[in-house]
């Protein structure tokens, strides 16, 4: 009789614990014997060091601490529970644990022997919050076997994609709820957007052309590192291609970014030689723009800042002896593999044959005439000289390929923190032609423009036209003193 | 326009009249969305105060990837409004380049009322206006308030 009472009191308690705790699982082959796995979610991110090679990794979920409890005959009265603590892998050090499962003996002690299983797995839980103290017993990280990081870094990133899945989010684009499955966390600065928007969004840039608009689309974002370091103010960082194929945006698109992305900088630089055969057109093989070849490997170091570090140093080395060995001016075609001399571009002709930078006369019709156009129709960038004609709105320009703000009127540089000063000051030629031609050159037609270059070649016009008439006032002038 | 795109104009319609700025009041069609009338009361502590102005928002067909077209139907004397007879805004979050989609309607509503409370003469669209803003404040004054007289009564 009093057997079977105890056996009820070790039932019952199990019962009772796995109405709290449904994932108890109590072992169907004997039933005083269940397991438990807690889970690790430190309040404060755990450190771990791993030592081989040295690394330092902040992680929010580890892997659960599994409880197996056998309750012995004569429990709780008599014995005390007998349990065991693991994890897979082995990550806590087995001394900590066995400090864990004394403590349970203890308790029962201290609450005189009766039910104790309850507060035990309170006390663990929160042993798991605060890491099992693991961050306070050493000042440093706590040291960890390398060969767990995977295992155990996949882990917390598994638990937290898990974590965000079940989260619901509102979109700043489309405004709507959305659960977290449907979003996507920016690697960088943490902003939330639903992958649909997003997609759209880079689609519609990388389409367009419009390199510059791939970058987080959060307004505040890049503003708050902006008043932390006031050098990197206006580089908003762009994404990189391995983040879009994460979102994800198909293949196809992240490729045409990056190959864009690349063109841009190719064009945008003018020491770049480019294919003479016409069907082609391609840039010289050069070290400087490596041709991408599979962009799934084009890590996150894709930020302007750094990318220009890298041009400069690069641009230091190869500036020194180009053009004075007669070898610098072979050049090979990074599309077609044409091998070419970059002075005179006919193919290569040997070191040392002399040549000299081709004729003008050789430019063909089609050239020429779009040449012409250019010539006659366009305002340059004064930094990359790309030429420009405005179809809409106001002279303040922005360089779509290297970013420059500049007058549409004079092509002056503008200062990009107050670009409307130009406008703004009487000694300007400038002085109130912000707003000139809002229609677009060659808009409207009541004010043609033609860009800066147009202008200048009119003014020229005018000027022969007006040197030209004052030449036949005075020649009529001489007819008629003569027919006098 | 996409079915989101039209979606959000109507989200956001909804949110501005719950929290319309003051002196705002929105004249939105159903049947052509992309185009919004703002009725606004020149504010209190302004020069344009007892002014009524009528606005247009226009929304292009790739809102929110593109920001909204803000122009003064009421000729107004203010250095950020073209003095033509488009009364064009082109400053701040309402650039192209500087416009964000998670930008709604209702901060360039906001936007618009605080630079009639205080215009921002660094950012001007017409220069000699911002010019007498700065350097003759009396006579921008007499200016805009005559203006309001004019053509916002």
């Amino acid at each position: 009789m009093a057997e079977l009472a105890l056996e009820d009191e070790r039932e019952e308690e199990l019962t009772s614990l796995q109405a709290i705790y449904p994932e108890l699982v109590v072992d169907s082959s004997s039933p005083f014997t269940a397991s438990l796995d807690i889970r690790v979610t430190p309040v404060e991110p755990l450190r771990l060091h791993f030592p081989h090679p040295p690394d330092i990794q902040a992680l929010s979920h580890l892997p659960p601490l599994h409880l197996k409890i056998t309750l012995p005959e004569g429990y709780p009265s008599e014995k005390p529970p007998f349990l065991r603590l693991t994890t897979t892998p082995p990550w806590i050090p087995s001394s900590i644990l066995e400090n864990l499962e004394k403590e349970c003996s203890l308790q029962w002690e201290e609450y005189g022997h009766c039910q104790v299983l309850f507060s035990y797995i309170s006390y663990l839980q929160e042993a798991a919050e605060c890491g099992f103290g693991l961050a306070h017993m050493c000042s440093e990280p706590f040291p960890v076997a390398t060969r767990w990081k995977t295992t155990l870094v996949e882990y917390n990133t598994q638990m937290q994609r898990e974590k965000f899945n079940m989260e619901t989010f509102d979109c700043g684009i489309c405004l709507e709820p959305k659960k977290g499955s449907a979003c996507y966390r920016m690697r960088r600065c943490g902003h939330v957007f639903c992958i649909a928007c997003l997609q759209d969004f880079y689609n519609n840039c990388i389409t367009e052309g419009d390199m510059n608009g791939v970058k987080c689309l959060s307004p505040d974002c890049g503003k708050e590192k902006a008043s932390l370091s006031s050098v990197r103010r206006t580089k908003d960082r762009l994404v990189s291609p391995k983040e879009l194929l994460r979102i994800p945006l198909e293949l196809p698109m992240v490729q045409r970014y990056v190959e864009l992305k690349r063109k841009k900088k190719l064009e945008s630089d003018k020491s770049t030689v480019w294919c003479p055969r016409k069907w082609c057109q391609g840039a010289a093989r050069s070290k400087k723009y490596p041709k991408v070849t599979d962009i799934t490997r084009i890590e996150e170091s894709d930020t302007e800042p750094e990318d220009e570090n890298r041009g400069e140093q690069i641009l230091e080395k190869s500036t020194t002896p180009q053009g004075s060995t007669d070898l610098d001016r072979v050049a090979i075609c990074e599309d077609c593999g044409y091998a070419f001399c970059r002075v005179c571009f006919a193919g290569w002709h040997g070191e040392f044959v002399r040549c000299w930078p081709r004729d003008a006369s050789e430019i063909s019709e089609e050239e020429q005439a779009s040449m012409n156009y250019i010539l006659a129709h366009t305002s340059p960038c004064p930094t990359c000289s790309v030429p420009c004609q405005k179809t809409h709105g106001c002279n303040h320009m922005s360089c779509f390929q290297c970013k420059t703000h500049f007058c549409y009127l004079c092509s002056s540089w503008l200062d990009p923190g107050n670009p409307y000063q130009h406008f703004n000051d009487p000694k300007k030629s400038c002085f109130e032609r912000l707003w000139e031609l809002e229609e677009g050159d060659e808009g409207s037609g009541q004010v043609q423009f033609d860009g800066i270059r147009g202008a200048e070649a009119a003014a020229q016009r005018a000027a022969e036209a007006a040197m030209a008439l004052q030449v036949q006032e005075i020649e009529a002038a001489g007819q008629a003193t003569q027919e006098h | 326009m996409s079915a989101g795109a039209k979606k959000r104009i109507m989200r956001e319609y909804g949110e501005c009249i719950n929290d319309t700025p003051p002196g705002m009041k929105i004249n939105f069609d159903e049947q052509n969305m992309t185009e919004w009338e703002i009725l606004l009361d020149g504010p209190e502590q302004s020069v344009y105060s007892g002014g009524h102005f009528k606005l247009k928002i226009s929304f292009p067909t790739e809102y929110p990837f593109k920001p909204p077209v803000v122009s003064f139907k009421t000729k107004i004397y203010h250095p950020n409004v073209s003095n033509d007879d488009k009364g064009s805004m082109c400053l701040g979050m309402l650039r192209p380049e500087e416009w964000k989609p998670p930008n709604k309607v209702v901060s360039v509503l906001r936007l618009v009322h605080s630079l009639l409370i205080e215009p921002n003469p660094d950012d001007a669209i017409e220069p000699s206006i911002a010019n007498e803003f700065k350097e003759n404040r009396k006579e921008f004054d007499k200016t805009a308030k005559d203006w309001v007289k004019r053509y916002a009564k």
